[in-house]
């Protein structure tokens, strides 16, 4: 059976577009790797400035040792109450703690982020919010990141 | 983000719990345990699963060797709403 065939035919139904991939490659061994996370969830320091939950563009800063019951979560878009109960839900940094105390990853990144995903400004998000984290974790030193979103 | 960070040559890996989301957007590495949106490392308190899907999930920073995939975890949390 032969198809007909039309040039340039489009769907009318809008058909996102999925990026271009990127890929850094991976030239180190977990053991020897200092390990970040940067989670979308919205979670910050209790003292910290909380996030604008109509839309909030801006990223916390999260040292290392911070106690997991000194953390909190503000963010509009999804059900809070899992995190609520335990901020490793979304930001496992006592599991993280652990796996570099069993030697499993090298360490920690000195300052982990949180901001808050979900949509909104993808533009500042894209062409600020991501490169000044990236640039930071970059400054640190940070052989990898693990990431919770989506 | 995951891809800004990726952008400067810093290796990234993500915890999913909407794949497909995940997909769309491009990123370039990530796994799906199957849990619900907001306890994507895992059930609440509960340390052997949270540890497993961590350690999981980096794990695969030494195995993927292409972007684009989404590796599924064995691990299941059903929250009761």
């Amino acid at each position: 059976m032969s198809l007909k065939k039309y040039d340039g035919l489009q769907s009318e139904i809008y058909v996102p577009i999925t990026p271009q991939p990127v890929w850094a490659p991976v030239t180190k061994k977990l053991k020897d790797m200092k390990i970040g996370i940067a989670t979308a969830a919205g979670v910050h320091l209790k003292s910290d400035k909380r996030f604008n939950l109509a839309g909030d563009t801006t990223y916390r800063e999260i040292p290392w040792d911070t106690k997991a019951e000194d953390l909190m979560v503000s963010h509009g878009g999804y059900d809070n109450s899992d995190v609520n109960k335990d901020i490793n839900c979304m930001f496992p940094i006592d599991r993280l703690r652990e796996l570099a105390d069993e030697g499993f990853i090298k360490g920690l990144a000195p300052t982990e982020y949180g901001f808050m995903g979900g949509g909104g400004d993808i533009e500042a998000f894209t062409d600020k919010t991501g490169p000044e984290i990236a640039k930071k974790l970059k400054a640190e030193d940070v052989d990898a990141v693990i990431m919770t979103a989506g | 983000m995951q891809r800004a960070i990726e952008s400067v040559g810093i290796p990234t890996i993500l915890i999913a719990a909407l794949p497909p989301v995940v997909r769309q957007s491009g990123s370039p590495r990530a796994t799906a345990p199957r849990v619900p949106m907001g306890a994507n490392a895992g059930e609440p308190h509960n340390v052997e699963m949270q540890h497993g899907i961590v350690k999981d999930t980096l794990k695969q920073l030494e195995i993927l060797d292409s972007p684009g995939k989404i590796v599924p975890l064995p691990y299941e949390y059903i929250a009761k709403v």
